[in-house]
C-alpha cells in the first residue's frame, strides 16, 4: 500500500497499471508465438519444447503483474499442471500403440515415401502430435512450478500478516495494561 | 542327468516354484487376515516338503533356459543328488520349525505386547529363506547361485533382527549380515575368476573341465572363504552366538539346518574342484579342527542355553569342514551323512531350549533343573536328539562319528588322535546341557507347554532314532549327495560291527574321555574360561567391532564437514569430481588432445562474447546479496546463449533463451519463499579466514580440470560427422525439414519420450514438496 497506483488486492504486487494492461494485451499474442513454433516447427528452428516454454512464460508473466490471487483465478492455470500427464499419454500411446500393428516402438506415420496432408506448412503427421504432447507437458511444468511457488507465497504472505496482527494485538494488549 | 520335461512339468522348476510360493501365499494371507498367517505357513511348508520328498521318486533333471545371454547367464537349476538332500534338510526341518514358530511366535509377539501383524513378517521371511534356501541348492549357474546366496543373507537379516525395538537384535543382524554379505563379495569375485579362467557361468562345465591353475584356486579358495563365513567357522564364528537374540525357532531353522548348512553346502557344490587344490584341502581341515576345538571349549563354558547350542554349531560345522579337509571316501560320504544328523538333532536341541524357556522363564543353564519330572515327554525327545548329538548307539548320530572316525584314522594317527578330541567335547557339552536341564534339584517351577511345542521335538527326535535302526534311507540320501560332491558314484555303507575295529574303539574312547571331562569339571573350568576371556579380549569380533567402529567414525567425520554449510556441501561434490576427471586426463592417451586452433578476423565478434560470458562467471563471485547473485547467474546463462546463436545452432539457442528467462523466473520466486532471516544470514559480511582460501583452492581445482576436459574435448570435434549426414539425408523422407526437430521427435523421439517422463516426475516430485511438504 505504499507505491501511489497499486494493485487493489492486499496481497497483491505493486505494479503500475501500464504493466498490467500490457501483461493481460500480451497475452494472446504470446500464445500464437507459442503454437507457431510449435506448428512450423517441422520446417524451421522450434518445436513443441520451445513453444511450451514461451507459452508458460506467457502465463507466468501474468503471475508477476498480477500477483498469486488473481493468477489462480485463470482458467488455464488451473488446468494446465494436468496437461503435463495428458501429454505425457499422449507421447506414451504414440510410443506404443503402433507395437500391437507390428511396427517398432516409436514409428511416426504415415511412413517414409507415403503421401503427407499439407495446410500451408503444417504436415498432418504423427510425429507433430507427438511435438504437442511435448508441449503440453512442458506448457503444463512451467505453469504448474509457477503458480505452486504462487500458492506457496500465498500462503507465506498470509501467515506473516497473521504474526504481524498477533504482534499487534499483544502490543495493544501489554499498552492496555500498562495503562 | 535329463533334460527337459517330464509328463509337461520339470520337477526342478516346480519344486522352485512352489518354494517361492510359499512365501508369496503367507504374505497375501498375511494382508487378508494375520491370524491366519501361521496355519497358510504350515500348509504350504508341508507341500514343499512333500514335493521333495516326491524328487526322490524322479530321476535327475535340468531345467536350463536362456537368461542374459549378453553376459552368458543362463537360468540353469537341476535337481541331484545333493540338491535333494539340502531342499529335504531345508523344508522337513522348515516345516518342523514352522509348526513349532506358529505357537512360538505369538505367543512371542504376546509377551513382547506386540501386534499380531507382525506374524507376517516373521514366517515371510523365514519361508523366504527355505525358497532361496531350495533354489541355492539346485542352481547350476554361478551367478544364479550367488543370487540365492545373497537372497538368504537379507532374510537373515530381517530373521535375526526381528525383534526390532531391542538394540542387541538390531546389532546381530546387523553384526550377521555384515560377516556374510561382505565375504558374499568374495564368493562373488571368486565366481568372477573363474568366469574368466574357463569362459563360463555353469558349473558342470567348469567341473567338466579338468587341469588346474593359480588362478582358479585363488578364486575356489575364495568362495570356501566366503562359505567359512556363512557357516560360522574360525575366525568369522563370532557372528553366530550373537545372531541368538533372534526367537527360538529362527535358531532352531537358521542355525542348525540352513544358514550354516548352506556354507558347507556351497564348498560340497564346489567340491569336485575344491578336491584339486591339496592347499585349499588342508586349510579346510585346518580351519575346521580350530572350530571344532574353539567352538567346543567355549561351548563347555556358556551359561545361557542358546548359546551352549551356538557354539557348538560352530564346532559340529567345524567337522564337517575339517572331513572336506581330510577328504577320501569317508570324508565325502561323513559330510553327507553329518549334516543330516546334525541338522535333525541341533534343531531339536534349539527347539528344546526354547520349550524351556517358555515354560519356566529361564534362559540360562544354573536357573533350572530337574525338569525331568515336570516334563518327561520334553526331556525324552530332546535325550533321543541330544543322544544323536553325541553319536551313541541306536542313533543316527552314531553313523555320523562313526564315518568320522573312519575319515581321520583313514589320514593317520595324529588325525584321529583329533576326530576323538572333538569328539570328545562334543560329548561332554552336550551332556552337560541335557544334564543341567533335566536332572539334578528342581529349581522352580515349571509351566506345562501346549503340545505344538512339545511333538515337533518329538517327530525330530525319533528321526533320529529310527535312523539309527534303518539307515537304509538316509545313507541312499547321503550317498546321492556324496556322489555329487566327489563327481563320482560314492557308496556309503554303515553298519554296527561287534568287533575291535579303529572305529569302536575311537567311539568307546570318545565316551570314556567324555565321562572323565564331566565328572572332573572342577580340573578344566578355569582354562576353559579363561580361553573364552582371552577370546573376548582379543578375538576376532574385537576387530571387527574397532574396524566398523573407525569406519562409521570416518563416516561421521565426513558427514558434519558436508552438512556444515552449503559451501562444504558444494566443495565435496566439487573436490572428488574435480580430481577424479583429472585422473582420468591424466590416464587417457590423449597426446593430440589439447590444440589451440588459429583464429581469424572472423572469429573476433565470437571471442567478445566468450569474453563476455568468462567476465560475467567472474562477476557471480562479486555480489554478496541474493537477488543481485541471481541476476548475475542469469547474465551468464544469456551470454551462453549468443554463444550458441554464433556457433549456428539456433535451435540450441532458442531453448536456451527460454529456459534461462523461465529458470531466471523461478530463481527470483524461490528467493521469496525463503524466509528473510536466512536470506540476511546467508548475505552478512564475512571475514577473511581459511574458508575462503580453501573455497578459492578447491573452485581452482574443479575449475581447471572442467577447462581441461572441455578444451580436450573441443580440439577433436568434428570427427564423427556421418551421423548428422545420415540425420540430414533422412530428414525428407520423415516429411520434415528442420533436421533438429525431426531427430528429436521422430528418430531419436524414445528419448524425447524418456525427456519429458522426467519431466512429469519433476513436476510431480515439486507440487508435493511445495504444496503438501516441508514448505507448507
Amino acid at each position: 500500500m505504499t507505491a501511489p497506483m497499486s494493485s487493489s488486492s492486499a496481497t497483491g504486487p505493486r505494479t503500475t497499471v501500464v504493466m498490467r494492461s500490457a501483461v493481460r494485451i500480451l497475452l494472446i499474442p504470446t500464445f500464437l508465438i507459442a503454437i507457431a513454433t510449435m506448428l512450423k516447427g517441422y520446417a524451421d528452428t522450434g518445436d513443441g519444447f520451445s513453444a511450451g516454454v514461451i507459452a508458460a512464460l506467457g502465463i507466468a508473466i501474468q503471475g508477476v503483474a498480477f500477483g498469486p490471487d488473481e493468477f489462480e483465478r485463470l482458467p488455464l492455470v488451473r488446468f494446465a499442471p494436468a496437461g503435463t500427464f495428458v501429454g505425457l499419454l499422449i507421447a506414451l500411446s504414440l510410443a506404443f500403440f503402433p507395437v500391437f500393428w507390428g511396427y517398432p516402438v516409436m514409428t511416426q506415420f504415415p511412413l517414409a515415401g507415403k503421401h503427407v496432408i499439407h495446410f500451408g506448412t503444417l504436415e498432418l503427421i504423427t510425429a507433430v502430435l507427438f511435438d504437442v504432447s511435448v508441449f503440453l507437458v512442458v506448457f503444463g511444468f512451467g505453469v504448474g512450478v509457477v503458480s505452486t511457488i504462487a500458492r506457496a507465497q500465498r500462503r507465506l504472505e498470509r501467515t506473516r500478516e497473521r504474526e504481524e496482527r498477533a504482534r499487534l494485538a499483544a502490543r495493544a494488549k501489554r499498552r492496555a495494561r500498562g495503562r | 542327468m535329463i533334460d527337459g520335461t517330464i509328463n509337461g512339468t520339470n520337477p526342478a522348476m516346480l519344486l522352485l516354484c512352489l518354494a517361492f510360493l510359499v512365501p508369496l501365499a503367507v504374505t497375501v494371507a498375511g494382508n487378508i487376515r494375520p491370524r491366519a498367517v501361521p496355519s497358510v505357513a504350515i500348509a504350504f511348508t508341508a507341500i514343499a516338503f512333500l514335493t521333495v520328498l516326491w524328487t526322490y521318486t524322479q530321476p535327475d533333471v535340468v531345467f536350463d533356459r536362456e537368461w542374459a545371454p549378453t553376459f552368458g547367464y543362463r537360468f540353469t537349476i537341476a535337481l541331484d543328488g545333493l540338491a535333494r538332500e539340502y531342499a529335504l534338510l531345508a523344508t522337513g526341518i522348515g516345516l518342523a520349525v514352522v509348526i513349532y514358530a506358529s505357537v512360538y511366535i505369538p505367543l512371542h509377539l504376546h509377551h513382547g505386547h506386540r501386534s499380531d501383524a507382525e506374524l507376517t513378517r516373521f514366517f515371510g521371511f523365514l519361508l523366504l529363506f527355505m525358497a532361496a534356501m531350495v533354489g541355492l541348492v539346485m542352481a547350476q549357474d554361478m551367478i544364479l547361485i550367488f543370487i540365492f546366496w545373497d537372497i538368504t543373507a537379507i532374510a537373515s537379516f530381517y530373521l535375526i533382527g526381528y525383534d526390532r525395538d531391542e538394540p542387541e537384535s538390531r546389532n546381530s543382524a546387523m553384526m550377521a549380515l555384515l560377516v556374510t554379505g561382505v565375504t558374499a563379495i568374495f564368493v562373488l569375485i571368486g565366481i568372477l575368476i573363474l568366469r574368466r579362467e574357463i569362459g563360463t557361468f555353469s558349473l558342470p562345465e567348469i567341473v567338466a573341465q579338468p587341469g588346474t591353475s593359480d588362478v582358479m584356486g585363488v578364486g575356489i579358495a575364495l568362495i570356501c572363504l566366503g562359505a567359512l563365513a556363512k557357516s560360522a567357522q574360525v575366525p568369522f564364528h563370532f557372528w553366530l552366538p550373537k545372531a541368538m537374540a533372534a526367537p527360538t525357532p529362527v535358531s532352531a531353522y537358521l542355525h542348525s539346518a540352513a544358514m550354516v548348512a548352506a556354507g558347507v553346502f556351497l564348498i560340497g557344490r564346489f567340491g569336485p574342484l575344491v578336491d584339486r587344490y591339496g592347499w585349499i584341502t588342508d586349510a579346510l581341515l585346518v580351519i575346521g579342527v580350530a572350530s571344532m576345538v574353539i567352538g567346543g571349549i567355549l561351548a563347555l563354558t556358556r551359561d545361557v542355553f542358546k548359546q551352549v547350542l551356538a557354539y557348538s554349531t560352530i564346532s559340529q560345522y567345524g567337522y564337517i569342514v575339517a572331513m572336506y579337509g581330510l577328504g577320501g571316501h569317508y570324508g565325502v560320504a561323513g559330510v553327507s551323512l553329518y549334516v543330516l544328523a546334525h541338522a535333525l538333532a541341533k534343531s531339536a536341541l534349539f527347539l528344546t531350549a526354547g520349550s524351556v524357556t517358555e515354560s519356566t522363564g529361564a534362559k540360562n543353564l544354573s536357573e533350572v533343573g530337574g525338569l525331568f519330572r515336570s516334563q518327561p515327554v520334553l526331556a525324552i525327545a530332546s535325550a533321543a536328539s541330544a543322544a544323536g548329538m553325541i553319536g551313541l548307539p541306536a542313533t543316527l548320530g552314531f553313523f555320523k562319528d562313526e564315518l568320522f572316525f573312519a575319515a581321520g584314522s583313514a589320514r593317520g594317527t595324529q588325525y584321529a588322535v583329533l576326530t576323538v578330541a572333538g569328539a570328545a567335547l562334543t560329548f561332554t557339552y552336550i551332556s552337560r546341557f541335557w544334564i543341567a536341564i533335566f536332572l539334578g534339584k528342581p529349581k522352580g517351577d515349571a509351566k506345562p507347554l501346549p503340545m505344538r511345542l512339545l511333538w515337533p521335538i518329538g517327530v525330530l527326535g525319533a528321526i533320529t532314532v529310527i535312523g539309527g535302526i534303518w539307515t537304509v534311507p538316509f545313507t541312499e540320501i547321503a550317498q546321492q549327495a556324496a556322489s555329487v560332491i566327489a563327481n563320482r558314484t560314492e557308496a556309503v555303507h554303515v553298519a554296527y560291527h561287534l568287533d575291535t575295529r579303529a572305529e569302536n574303539i575311537m567311539a568307546l574312547a570318545t565316551w570314556a574321555i567324555g565321562i572323565v571331562l564331566l565328572l572332573t569339571r572342577r580340573f578344566w573350568w578355569e582354562p576353559a574360561s579363561a580361553v573364552a576371556r582371552l577370546g573376548e579380549r582379543v578375538g576376532p569380533e574385537r576387530i571387527c567391532r574397532s574396524i566398523l567402529l573407525g569406519i562409521s567414525q570416518l563416516s561421521d567425520a565426513l558427514h558434519r564437514f558436508e552438512v556444515r554449510d552449503l559451501r562444504s556441501r558444494v566443495a565435496t561434490i566439487l573436490l572428488p569430481a574435480g580430481v577424479l576427471v583429472g585422473l582420468a586426463v591424466i590416464v587417457t592417451p590423449n597426446s593430440d588432445a589439447f590444440e589451440v586452433g588459429s583464429i581469424g578476423r572472423g572469429d573476433i565478434p565470437l571471442i567478445t562474447i566468450i569474453v563476455a560470458t568468462a567476465l560475467s562467471g567472474i562477476a557471480v563471485t562479486i555480489p554478496r546479496d541474493h537477488l543481485r547473485l541471481a541476476i548475475t547467474l542469469s547474465c551468464v546463462g544469456f551470454s551462453l546463449c549468443v554463444i550458441y546463436a554464433f556457433m549456428g545452432a539456433p535451435d540450441v539457442a532458442l531453448v536456451a533463451v527460454l529456459v534461462e528467462t523461465f529458470f531466471s523466473l523461478i530463481f527470483l520466486g524461490m528467493l521469496l519463499l525463503m524466509p528473510r532471516r536466512i536470506l540476511r544470514y546467508e548475505s552478512r559480511p564475512r571475514a577473511k579466514g581459511r574458508h575462503t582460501r580453501r573455497d578459492i583452492i578447491l573452485a581452482s581445482i574443479a575449475g581447471a580440470m572442467a577447462f581441461v576436459v572441455a578444451w580436450g574435448t573441443l580440439s577433436r570435434t568434428s570427427q564423427n560427422t556421418q551421423m548428422i549426414d545420415a540425420h540430414a539425408a533422412l530428414t525428407p523422407l520423415a516429411h520434415g525439414k528442420a533436421v533438429v526437430t525431426v531427430v528429436l521427435a521422430d528418430f531419436r523421439g524414445f528419448d524425447t519420450m524418456g525427456e519429458i517422463t522426467v519431466i512429469a516426475i519433476t513436476l510431480l516430485g515439486i507440487l508435493s514438496l511445495i504444496r503438501s511438504g516441508r514448505m507448507r
